[in-house]
């Protein structure tokens, strides 16, 4: 048996010298893998979010798509978005049918049943397969190393289903599986699963990192370096959701970039060469977490203590990064110090957009 | 007529679960993915040390489950890849949810059943239920009774689900144990032989980026129904390519099987055991035995139960008296309030014009073996029915009775 040698692709990664920054790189790839006219909602952070990673990632691409809103709001029969072959698969098997792609091209490519360069293989699993039914089997696949990039497009619901809590919904979210009531006046009582650090903590030698929609380059330059990776990489993004967070759609961006300058959703990478996380990545500003709350309808309820909880958690965030806290967002991790959202007019504001 | 080389071929004494991994490796499969649970495993174990001998190029993929087994068969054989693997028992049923959307994308993924007790509580033992409660799902599938016949089923399975006229998995099914773990002399073909039987794997429709397209798109409701038809017509249409395979396979090989039923020592008989798997070979001594004393017994061996070969199965089983369905499985509050094979032999033999009665035993159940004095009791039930021109009950529980 003589075995043919495996080709690989090699992006280039994008000129981005502050990569925190808000500036448009006009040199983005002119490809378009994932096309306009599915039906996903104004304003949908997911299909921002599948645009870029696929212009990154080009044309000898194949995208799987466990059952999810980037399922089932893209493609209907005889009908599709996607330029590049695309698979759907069960909400559980996204690592599972990623993987048997990745090794069907392995085999085919070195036993010369297939020439060409070997795919780039990209999974986009919604937080709900990737942080709870399908957890075993992206893990498997980051395990097994198989040369693939698995998204975890993360809008913090099941929200094709109809905005149910997953693992990924934050302390006090609202959901229609943790509406908030007089017993549970916070909605969501429990934090998020820290599913990113869970995947780099226990498949090291994989590339791993947390992205947002409101930083486009970083987004498409993590997606590169994923694809580039040798053997299995994942990659979490924040993909704010109009209909579950309730929130006007034109604001989609805005929100990708008030959520990690709140601390709320640390930006970071795993780098598996050094076996050490890169915290380099800093927001232009930062901010106390009512600024991103006060424009969800989802948060609508929360009371001052809620508030502080949650401040408390993004001040844990940030300095788990190395940052300082400065003084302000300190005393924001004290409820005598905050008002209740309930109160707040922009919470009534936006509520009423719904 | 086929030239056959007989430089390379060999007998080898070796049980079920090895005679299945030659097969796939005589089969060249790309990509094999696994997930221990007895008594499947000795089938993945040998693809293992074949694979790190170097005798077979194939990645090997142990699973994190029997779900992602089937997820990872399904993503491969979607790309264009032959795909392997296998289970038994509750491994089986971990993996339901799969095997209709592997049927449905009409992907060919093959799997290789070791059958065993479903829990609780946990058994080693053989059964047929695991296999047979996925039996609508739109797999191919049939018991093999010994392990030169699995060997030769898995050959035969791989070319008519790739068929472009088919293209549907297939469930090739052993009794765990009584055919997984017994060892018996298997003729191991030329590899030339494989060749001519056996084209490489080429589906329509891969997921390849010189061709792009979407498999599996959400439908609207109206949609669902034309894709239910062409998925069940592919399981009507199989059945000519079925038939042709066999007789290429008896060409080719020298080997010949009737592709439903096997018949033995059914001449002049008056009643007549109907049955899948292992427990044949037990039968068939019992039935030899028997006639030797006169009783006019025999045997109807159900070589493939999907797609049921209805209008075979009722012109055979009309020519008796009596039918005593032995099923090994459990159909809990069916129609006999015993197994499931009783309802679908009914069915076929409800147009005849000549319907014998019927009767259902609960045998070899839990991995118990049917022993021989059970098939003289069976035989005796049979012939009292056809005394008394009506059966006693529809279903006995074989061993709980006097």
């Amino acid at each position: 048996m003589s075995a043919i040698e495996v080709q690989r692709q090699l992006l280039p990664i994008l000129d981005s010298p502050n990569q925190g920054a808000r500036f448009y790189n006009p040199e983005l790839p002119s490809s378009e893998p994932f096309v306009p006219g599915h039906r996903t909602c104004a304003g949908c952070g997911p299909s921002i979010q599948y645009r870029m990673t696929s212009k990154a990632a080009g044309d000898n691409t194949i995208l799987i798509g466990p059952t999810g809103c980037m399922y089932v709001a893209n493609s209907s029969y005889l009908c599709t978005p996607y330029n590049v072959p695309w698979a759907h698969t069960q909400i559980g098997s996204a690592g599972s049918f990623t993987a048997g792609v990745a090794a069907a091209y392995e085999a085919m490519i070195r036993k010369g049943k297939w020439k060409g360069a070997y795919p780039n293989i990209i999974c986009e699993a919604g937080d709900g397969s990737a942080s709870d039914i399908g957890l075993a089997s992206i893990s498997g696949a980051l395990y097994r190393n198989h040369d693939c990039l698995i998204i975890c497009y993360d809008n913090e619901q099941y929200a094709n289903t109809g905005i149910q809590a997953s693992s990924r919904t934050p302390y006090g979210g609202m959901t229609t599986f943790s509406p908030p009531g007089p017993m549970v006046p916070e909605a969501k009582k429990l934090y998020p699963k820290d599913l990113a650090r869970m995947m780099a903590a226990g498949h090291p030698h994989c590339y791993v990192a947390t992205a947002s929609v409101g930083y486009p380059i970083d987004l498409m330059n993590k997606v590169r370096k994923g694809l580039n990776h040798k053997g299995a990489a994942y990659l979490m993004v924040y993909t704010p959701c109009q209909k579950g967070f309730v929130y006007e759609t034109p604001r989609s961006i805005d929100l990708g970039r008030l959520v990690v300058e709140c601390g709320l959703y640390p930006i970071w990478e795993w780098d598996p060469e050094k076996r050490q996380y890169d915290y380099s990545f800093r927001p232009q500003n930062m901010r106390p977490v009512s600024e991103y709350l006060k424009l969800q309808g989802r948060f609508g309820h929360l009371h001052t203590q809620h508030i502080a909880n949650l401040q408390k958690f993004a001040n844990e965030q940030w300095q788990m990064m190395g940052v300082e806290l400065p003084e302000a967002l300190l005393q924001a991790a004290d409820a005598k110090n905050l008002v209740n959202m309930a109160a707040a007019e922009e919470a009534v504001t936006v509520a009423e957009t719904v | 007529m086929a030239t056959v080389t007989e430089s390379k071929k060999r007998t080898v004494r070796i049980n079920g679960c090895v005679a299945s991994a030659q097969a796939a490796k005589y089969a060249d499969v790309d990509v094999i993915t696994a997930y221990p649970i007895r008594p499947y495993t000795a089938t993945m174990m040998a693809l293992a040390q074949m694979v790190a001998n170097g005798e077979l190029d194939a990645e090997y993929i142990v699973a994190d489950s029997e779900h992602s087994q089937l997820s990872i068969a399904h993503g491969a054989a979607s790309s264009g890849a032959r795909v392997f693997t296998g289970s038994s028992g509750v491994g089986v049923q971990f993996a339901y949810e799969l095997y209709s959307p592997i049927s449905g994308s009409r992907m060919p993924v093959q799997m290789m059943i070791a059958d065993r007790t479903l829990d609780p509580p946990g058994d080693f033992g053989s059964e047929h239920t695991d296999a047979l409660s996925t039996r609508d799902m739109g797999w191919l599938m049939g018991w093999a009774c010994d392990a030169q016949e699995a060997f030769d089923n898995h050959l035969m399975a791989y070319r008519i689900g790739e068929d472009p006229r088919v293209l549907l998995p297939q469930m090739v099914c052993q009794d765990g144990f009584f055919v997984s773990h017994i060892t018996s002399d298997v003729e191991l073909p030329d590899p030339g032989q494989v060749n001519e039987f056996l084209p490489p794997y080429k589906h329509p429709y891969p997921l390849d980026p010189r061709h792009p397209v979407s498999h599996g798109p959400q439908i609207m409701p109206e949609q669902g129904p034309p894709l239910q038809l062409e998925r069940a017509r592919a399981m009507e249409d199989s059945m000519a390519v079925i038939e042709e395979v066999h007789d290429e396979f008896a060409n080719i090989f020298g080997r010949r099987y009737d592709p439903w039923v096997e018949e033995f020592m059914t001449d002049g008989a008056d009643v007549v055991f109907f049955m899948q798997g292992g427990h044949a070979v037990t039968a068939r001594f019992a039935i030899q035995h028997m006639r030797d004393r006169g009783v006019k017994v025999g045997l109807v061996r159900l070589r493939t139960i999907r797609p049921y070969p209805t209008d075979r199965v009722q012109e055979v089983l009309s020519k008796f008296k009596v039918v005593g369905v032995i099923e090994t499985n459990m159909g809990l509050g069916s129609v006999s309030s015993g197994g499931v094979l009783y309802a679908e032999a009914c069915a076929a033999l409800y147009e005849s014009q000549q319907r014998p009665l019927v009767v259902s035993f609960m045998a070899g159940m839990g991995g118990e073996a049917i022993v021989l004095k059970e098939f003289y009791w069976m035989t005796e039930k049979m012939t009292e029915a056809q005394k008394r021109g009506k059966i006693e009950k529809r279903t006995h529980w074989v061993g709980f009775e006097e």
